[in-house]
């Protein structure tokens, strides 16, 4: 209510003062500005939360200003949007010509996932959960309702500084507070066991500087610069009471939330020019994140029906993680017709965090530590361009990198890039490029223990694969105000050393562009794209034999999965000019379809499908697919140089439909331990809204 | 072998090259040298272009080097009086930075001034420039937009990455075309030497600018999260939630296929209204994640942290 009453005063002030500003400094045309006020009204049916995922579009006013001071020597930006809505932001921005600019920011951040969302407990954004019986209530009309939202505000100025140049002088420093409720899962118990939805509180806040200072005048570049960022979380442990175990309203589980954080860089960069149109570049930097964590020494456990202790060689961890980073290059033409580029790069990760030693008598071995992952990357290759002779252009590029890492199964990556582009510029109103892009992936594969199911899979991420893309584009502009697109990619890669994983990848996509300016009245426009990918899996589910080889029985089986997604999204525009530069019409239609799906076949041989299960009943036709429809339009009519109008509509109709959440249940059915409390995260997002506005902006 | 030749071939021609850098001798720049018109004259004709001139920041007599101290116009466009001469015509070497001139000869025109600039000292390590892309592609030298550019992000950028923009309008993106962010946040145009010109040595470095929370150091690492986000997130868009490039449990499986629960085929009968009486709470919902929601790391004790379920 607040906002409705001040943004009208305010706007209407603003108004008035600009029309004075404009009056007295209309010669001098050192002030200028827009000021806009648009009025909305807003109808969603459905999830409100998916409609403003990002947004805070509702029944109100939103007003936006500009004001411009702007004289030989000294300028002053400022610009504000959505004022005192969710999506609001200031920003000023001046400085002196040529010797100093400053900056001022402000800016907020919304992110809806769900609303109305239920639980059992209360206290849900604050960390700590709790419900007063052993045995929570499954009755959903009963629980506490609350919302999934984040807000994220960013305050940030900066300095800069050109007087002295040919050196310089950078600093920024930016505060970023991040607030609200997020859904996070545990597990009941460990292994297996229910699932628990909670409603986890966030209360981040990130500041950071970042300075830069340096010289630049041709023909050497040479800067120096620091960052350091601070992240602090007021909740770093979620304590909640846990229903899979066999609790008093005095043991509470804990859930580990993330912990503060520093982080330091400093970083050289320098770039330097040769002879023979040659380039020196270089970046070095190193930088530093740290952390510490209180560990807790007991947990919950269903087992002894409350906390089991364990032993921790000692009670704090202190995180370190360095990062080293070298990248240097040369580029050259030493020909007309020759563009080279040769580099080098390194860089590494140490991990040099505490490894804690913990006996938990439940495990096997009871004494374990955690391991710290490192890794060393090198990568370096070449680049050759040709001017060829009927205006066509060659691009040939190679690299190599070696990734080691401390990993048990794939500890080393050795990768070969080819790549070659040919592109043609034959008449003045047409590019044509075809590319080809080949990479070789070898990893050393560690581990042979033929009991161990380990032995047979092939991570995607570091798994040996060879990948061919291919790509083509075509830029036709016959004239001015004429231009059509044509681009294509087909990605095709193989895991040949994959036994259990990924084992295949492949994707073709699709895409024209047009722009149609016919006798400078009306614009069409339009753009259709589509894509579809597939990745095919090759899985064992077993409680006995490990070998995939090993002819199937109910208990050790292989299977498959085939999952696809196909897209297609078009949009077609126009935008009319009834009277030129004064009365414009607007009309925008786009549709994006995503179809995904999942193909199981169990690999049984002669044994029999699980009891009612066939090969075709099992699979998944709605696997996040959805369908979103926009519909805009729009009239704007300048009245005058000063004052124009807009009014418009939109429509969106947003279609989810998926397997995961299809007949979505609070507390699933289902026996034994395996069952779930959950809270209605991401349920349901479809929805269908109509928005009119109408937007009344001055200039002056 | 092949390799290994490979490799002494290339370091051999780095060598030479920083050889060479030793022995450079800070180069002269050339002064251009042609007759004027003057801007009073260009704006006879060119009233429209005359104006915008004036808003822009090349008009500012302030900034030292700028047109406004030089030959205005005709700083950018090359000496006029040929053109005025021959009442106008075409072909007597003005240069309109239209789309059918020569890239190369754009930028060089930009960079005469502009290489002095702490915007583009890395320009030559752009893939823009070596696509063939010039400085006037993006920005227009007389508007008073702000950096000049000839559209706002994102659409300017959409213009040559129509397949980005098909990425950024799934349903699972970056608050890219609800404008409170840029493609600028992440990406440097202008070149460096980061993976895909991302203002950041690493991946990871990059996305813990803005999500600080995910950076750790966690007693209990997830090697592939530590190593590059883009393992199981897709950057600029997704049909499938939190960016992630495939769904989970399936996304999981790819890595962990064991006995018990990571290896089991879950499928429709593990949906809510499926008859499966038991595994169902790995498939509903988030599938993994509804337990193991700490997966990019956890402080917490024993294998309830190890198997990031606390």
């Amino acid at each position: 209510m607040k906002r409705q009453i001040f943004l009208p005063v305010l706007l209407f002030g603003l108004f008035s003062l600009s029309t004075a500003f404009a009056e007295e400094q209309q010669e001098q045309n050192k002030f200028s500005g827009e000021i806009s006020a648009q009025g909305t009204l807003t109808h969603v049916n459905g999830n409100e939360a998916k409609f403003n995922e990002y947004g805070d579009v509702r029944n109100g006013l939103y007003g936006d200003v500009k004001i411009k001071y702007d004289d030989d020597k000294y300028y002053v930006d400022f610009y504000s949007r959505n004022m005192l809505y969710d999506t609001q932001s200031y920003d000023l921005e001046g400085g002196k010509w040529g010797a100093y600019k400053f900056n001022i920011n402000y800016s907020e951040i919304p992110h809806n996932f769900t609303y109305d969302a239920q639980t059992f407990y209360s206290g849900a954004g604050t960390n700590n959960l709790t419900y007063p019986t052993h045995t929570p209530s499954t009755n959903t009309g009963t629980w506490n309702t609350f919302d999934y939202s984040t807000k994220r505000k960013d305050y940030s100025a900066g300095f800069k500084l050109d007087v002295l140049k040919p050196f310089f002088l950078d600093f920024s420093a930016a505060i970023d507070e991040r607030k609200g409720i997020y859904p996070i899962g545990a597990a009941g118990t460990n292994p297996g066991g229910i699932s628990l939805e909670l409603p986890a509180p966030i209360d981040y806040k990130t500041n950071s500087i970042n300075l830069l200072a340096g010289y630049v005048r041709n023909p050497l570049f040479i800067s120096l610069g620091y960052f350091y960022s601070n992240f602090t979380d007021s909740d770093t442990s979620l304590n909640f009471r846990n229903p899979a175990t066999n609790n008093t309203a005095s043991v509470t589980d804990t859930y580990s939330l993330p912990p503060d954080n520093q982080f330091y860089k400093i970083n050289l960069k320098g770039a330097l020019k040769l002879p023979l149109n040659s380039k020196f570049n270089v970046d070095l930097a190193t930088a530093d994140a740290k952390s510490d964590a209180v560990l807790r020494n007991s947990y919950v456990d269903d087992i002894v029906g409350g906390l089991r202790n364990i032993t921790l060689s000692t009670p704090f961890f202190n995180g370190e993680v360095i990062t080293n980073n070298i990248a240097t290059s040369v580029t050259s033409k030493p020909l007309s017709f020759l563009d080279a580029k040769l580099f080098l790069k390194y860089d590494d990760r140490e991990n040099k965090s505490d490894v804690i030693t913990i006996t938990d008598a439940t495990q096997t071995p009871a004494t374990f530590t955690n391991t710290l992952f490192n890794y060393r990357r090198v990568k370096y290759g070449t680049e050759l361009g040709f001017q060829l002779p009927a205006n066509f252009y060659f691009l040939g590029a190679y690299n190599h990198s070696t990734i080691s890492r401390e990993r048990e199964d794939i500890p080393d990556n050795r990768d070969d890039l080819f790549s070659a582009e040919l592109r043609w510029k034959g008449f003045d109103f047409l590019t044509a490029r075809v590319g080809y892009e080949r990479l070789d992936r070898r990893a050393d594969f560690q581990l042979t223990d033929p009991t161990d199911i380990e032995t047979f899979i092939r991570r995607f991420d570091a798994a040996g694969k060879s990948r061919n893309t291919y790509k083509a584009n075509l830029d036709f502009f016959p004239a001015d105000n004429f231009s059509i697109s044509l681009g294509y990619k087909h990605r095709d890669t193989n895991y040949p050393d994959t036994v259990l994983g990924l084992t295949g990848d492949r994707g073709d996509e699709f895409l024209i562009d047009v722009d149609y300016l016919i006798n400078k009245r009306i614009r069409l426009f339009g753009s259709f794209d589509y894509e579809y990918v597939r990745q095919d899996q090759f899985q064992r589910q077993t409680t006995g034999t490990v070998d995939p080889s090993l002819p199937p029985v109910p208990a050790a089986f292989n299977w498959t999965a085939a999952q696809k997604d196909e897209n297609y999204s078009y949009a077609a525009g126009a935008e009319i000019f009834i009277v030129p530069e004064k009365l414009t019409l607007l009309l925008q239609y786009s549709y994006l379809q995503a179809d995904g799906s999942v193909d199981y076949t169990y690999l049984l041989g002669a044994n029999p499908l699980p009891a009612g299960r066939t090969q075709d009943n099992i699979d998944l036709s709605n696997w996040d697919g959805y369908k979103l429809t926009c519909v805009l339009i729009k009239l704007s009519y300048n009245v005058t140089k000063s004052l124009s109008v807009a009014a418009g509509y939109v429509y969106e109709k947003y279609d989810y439909n998926d397997a995961q959440y299809d007949g979505y249940q609070y507390v699933p059915a289902v026996t034994g331990t395996n069952g779930a409390y959950l809270t209605g995260a991401y349920n349901n997002p479809s929805y269908e809204s109509n928005v009119g506005f109408m937007t009344v902006t001055y200039r002056f | 072998m092949k390799i290994k030749k490979i490799k002494g071939w290339l370091f051999s021609l780095f060598t030479f090259f920083l050889l060479v850098s030793v022995t450079t001798v800070f180069q002269q720049s050339a002064t251009a040298d042609g007759d004027y018109a003057g801007i009073d004259v260009c704006r006879a004709c060119h009233q429209k272009n005359y104006d915008s001139y004036l808003k822009s920041t090349h008009a500012k007599a302030a900034i030292p080097g700028n047109p406004a101290n030089k030959n205005s116009c005709e700083s950018c466009h090359g000496p006029g009086l040929a053109h005025v001469q021959t009442g106008g015509a075409k072909g007597t070497g003005m240069i309109a930075f239209t789309k059918k001139d020569d890239p190369e000869m754009k930028q060089a025109i930009c960079l005469s001034c502009h290489q002095d600039s702490t915007a583009v000292p890395f320009w030559n390590l752009s893939r823009h420039k070596v696509n063939g892309v010039s400085c006037s592609d993006c920005h227009s030298g007389h508007s008073g937009t702000k950096n000049n550019l000839k559209l706002a992000e994102p659409a300017l950028c959409y213009t040559c990455h129509a397949d980005i923009r098909a990425q950024a309008n799934k349903q699972s993106h970056h608050p890219l075309k609800e404008g409170l962010m840029k493609c600028s946040d992440c990406h440097d145009q202008h070149g460096g030497s980061g993976p895909k010109m991302v203002k950041a040595d690493t991946v990871n470095e990059l996305c813990f600018k803005c999500h600080a929370e995910k950076r750790g150091p966690f007693m209990w690492e997830h090697p592939p999260v530590a190593e590059n986000c883009l393992t199981c997130h897709v950057p600029h868009g997704s049909n499938h939630g939190k960016l992630l490039s495939s769904k989970p449990p399936l996304l999981c499986q790819s890595c962990h296929d064991a006995t018990r629960h990571p290896g089991t085929i879950y499928t429709r009968f593990e949906t809510f209204p499926g008859s499966a009486t038991s595994n169902k709470n790995r498939m509903i919902a988030r599938g993994c994640l509804n337990c193991h929601t700490n997966i990019h790391g956890s402080n917490a004790p024993s294998v309830r942290g190890q198997d990031f379920v606390r």
